[in-house]
């Protein structure tokens, strides 16, 4: 029996080698795949935004011309990063920038605080408070923009940078993401802390935010991200390159008869800079913190 | 969800000095609280509260000499008696069949892949969220082109690969590919933050079920019917619950690349709110459409809370 048994073991186990073998295979086949499919259209952003002509832009796309350029230029960035007049995405851009760091600096700080209150405050009411919070999680954006517009146009905000700045800065899910991960640190730093004679303000700011390095970063992203994007809120409260953020720039390129490719296309790469450098700077915290908090959310 | 509850410091004979900390603690809390509950009261709360109120205004956008008048529920039986509002509804229907499916069948087949222990794997997984990154207008200006009628890349792919026999297809410009075409595009932009969902909920899976399963004999695929299906059950309903509520907000793409067109047939509740709202500037009766809106996020999340209290969470 034995002298049978093990034969047909070791062929089992070869055929499970091997079935692993070319699984592995599938595998990496399947991500290189889908990795040309999400990495082709970028790259041929950024190639398309060193050509020159853009009706040659348009031609060369459906061959491999549109991954290649013989003869590149920044041509193309040098027309649309003015900072006044027509094109002037380099205002557009520094405008968003400016928005961009107001939103995401004043929302960790406000967000954090809040968090950390909820998680280890001794307020009563706490509780309530809370779950208010999650509640209004669930209200839209898009819902609340009707009435929002006419009462900062009563307040006289609107084109100004404030209006795109402070309604955004507090968030449900970033305070539920901050209590969350405020609430999973031991009980004994704040104990130690306490001990020691620090007051609340104190222990959150020398340790527990020192500690959340992984929220700070998921938050900076997914703030980052949202704000970096925002479209329908400054379409409707800028109306003039003072404060219009470099989403709305883009756009207008779709209004006309014939789209400027080429121009387009420069202000798109423009624009991922920015946005690329803060996913690349925080992406080693992210992906892992955002992992732990999204399903329990 | 539960609210962990710290234990009060153990100083339950209070003395004086004792108290003072207490009431400056307290103090401080209050403020450290009150920005966040400031912001979220004026910019939140007031303004969904008004919109219920202004949804039964005919407040208009600019302020007229005559005052806003109380109109009860004329706007909603409006908005109800408008073939555009159904066919909005309709479309972002149509919208959320297809994404589902593509999206979040992407998402999970990535998420899968990339769970291995594959070499580059944290490369990867950067890499493939390179999309949820770029802005909206940013895909619509790379999508706009590929989609260009009729000598676009797709056009002259499917041109190459039929050999000719398939006419070229306006995919932004006809009715019957419009809405399919945005789908695409925003199947590829937003899918890498499902993919990173399910990459924690595989993530969650504990080893010893799989390791149980084989001393079973279960092979790789009874493993994957039995233990990760199952497992992730709460994770499918999170991502089909998040991809549909934002599948009913759709509203860049579409105000960019399609104005709603052709023939209505990309139309959405959002652009439609924006429209009535700010074209024709009958804010009350805009407001009425983000009610609605709004009741419609509610009643999908409320079924995902169902949901999931089903599966023991």
């Amino acid at each position: 029996m034995s002298d049978l048994a093990i034969p047909t073991l070791q062929t089992e186990a070869q055929r499970e080698r091997s079935a692993i073998g070319s699984m592995r295979l599938l595998q990496t086949a399947c991500i290189l795949v889908i990795a040309l499919v999400i990495v082709s259209p970028l790259f041929m952003l950024l190639i398309a935004s060193l050509k020159d002509d853009r009706f040659q832009i348009l031609a060369d796309m459906g061959s491999f011309r549109a991954f290649w350029v013989s003869n590149p230029t920044l041509s193309n960035f040098a027309e649309v990063s003015n900072l006044s007049g027509e094109l002037a995405f380099g205002r557009y851009l520094l405008n968003s920038l400016f928005i961009l760091g107001c939103t995401v600096g004043a929302g960790l700080i406000v967000n954090s605080m809040a968090g950390f209150v909820l998680a280890w405050g001794t307020l009563r009411g706490r509780a309530l408070v809370l779950s208010l919070v999650i509640a209004l999680y669930v209200i839209p954006q898009e819902s609340i923009i009707m009435p929002l517009v006419i009462m900062v146009s009563r307040a006289g905000m609107t084109d100004t940078f404030a209006v795109q700045i402070v309604p955004w800065v507090a968030s449900p899910l970033y305070i539920f993401l901050f209590y969350q991960f405020f609430a999973q640190l031991p009980k004994e730093l704040l104990e130690a802390a306490e001990m020691d004679g620090a007051s609340v303000f104190r222990t959150y700011r020398s340790i527990f935010l020192p500690l959340s390095l992984p929220a700070l970063a998921t938050v900076s992203i997914l703030m980052g991200i949202e704000t970096w994007n925002q479209y329908l809120w400054p379409i409707l409260v800028t109306q003039t390159d003072y404060a219009r953020p470099i989403t709305v720039g883009i756009a207008t390129f779709f209004g006309q008869d014939s789209i400027y490719w080429d121009r387009a296309m420069a202000a798109s790469v423009l624009m991922m800079i920015p946005i690329l450098a803060l996913y690349l700077a925080f992406q080693r915290w992210f992906v892992s913190s955002f992992i732990g908090s999204a399903v329990k959310g | 969800m539960t609210l962990q509850q710290p234990a009060l410091p153990a100083t339950a004979v209070a003395t004086r000095p004792a108290r003072r900390r207490d009431r400056a603690r307290l103090f401080q809390e209050i403020g450290m609280l009150a920005p966040a509950v400031a912001l979220l009261t004026i910019f939140l709360a007031v303004p969904f509260l008004l919109s219920f109120w202004t949804a039964m205004t005919n407040q208009p956008l600019v302020p007229r000499p005559t005052p806003v008048r109380f109109i009860g529920l004329t706007n909603f039986l409006r908005i109800f008696k408008d073939d555009l509002f159904w066919t909005s509804l309709w479309n972002v229907s149509r919208f959320t069949f297809w994404i589902l499916p593509v999206q979040c069948g992407l998402a999970f087949a990535s998420a899968l892949l990339l769970h291995q222990k594959l070499p580059l794997r944290n490369f990867f997984r950067g890499l493939f969220f390179l999309p949820a990154i770029t802005s909206m207008v940013v895909v619509c200006v790379i999508w706009g082109t590929l989609f260009q009628y009729p000598t676009g890349p797709f056009n002259q792919v499917i041109g190459f690969l039929s050999g000719g026999r398939i006419q070229p297809i306006d995919w932004l410009g006809d009715p019957n590919w419009a809405m399919f075409s945005i789908v695409l595009l925003s199947a590829w932009q937003a899918y890498g933050f499902q993919m990173i969902v399910y990459l924690a909920g595989l993530q969650g899976i504990p080893d010893e079920l799989y390791d149980a399963a084989r001393i079973d004999g279960a092979n790789a695929f009874q493993r994957f019917w039995h233990v990760t299906m199952p497992s992730l059950r709460p994770t499918h309903v999170f991502v089909l619950v998040i991809t549909t509520i934002q599948a009913f907000k759709l509203y860049t793409q579409v105000a960019i690349l399609t104005q709603g067109g052709p023939r209505s047939s990309t139309e959405t509740v959002v652009h439609y709110m924006v429209r009535t709202g700010f074209e024709e500037q009958k804010l009350g009766y805009a407001s009425a459409v983000s009610v609605i809106l709004f009741l419609i996020v509610l009643v999908i999340a409320l079924v995902q809370r169902q949901l999931l209290r089903r599966f023991d969470v």
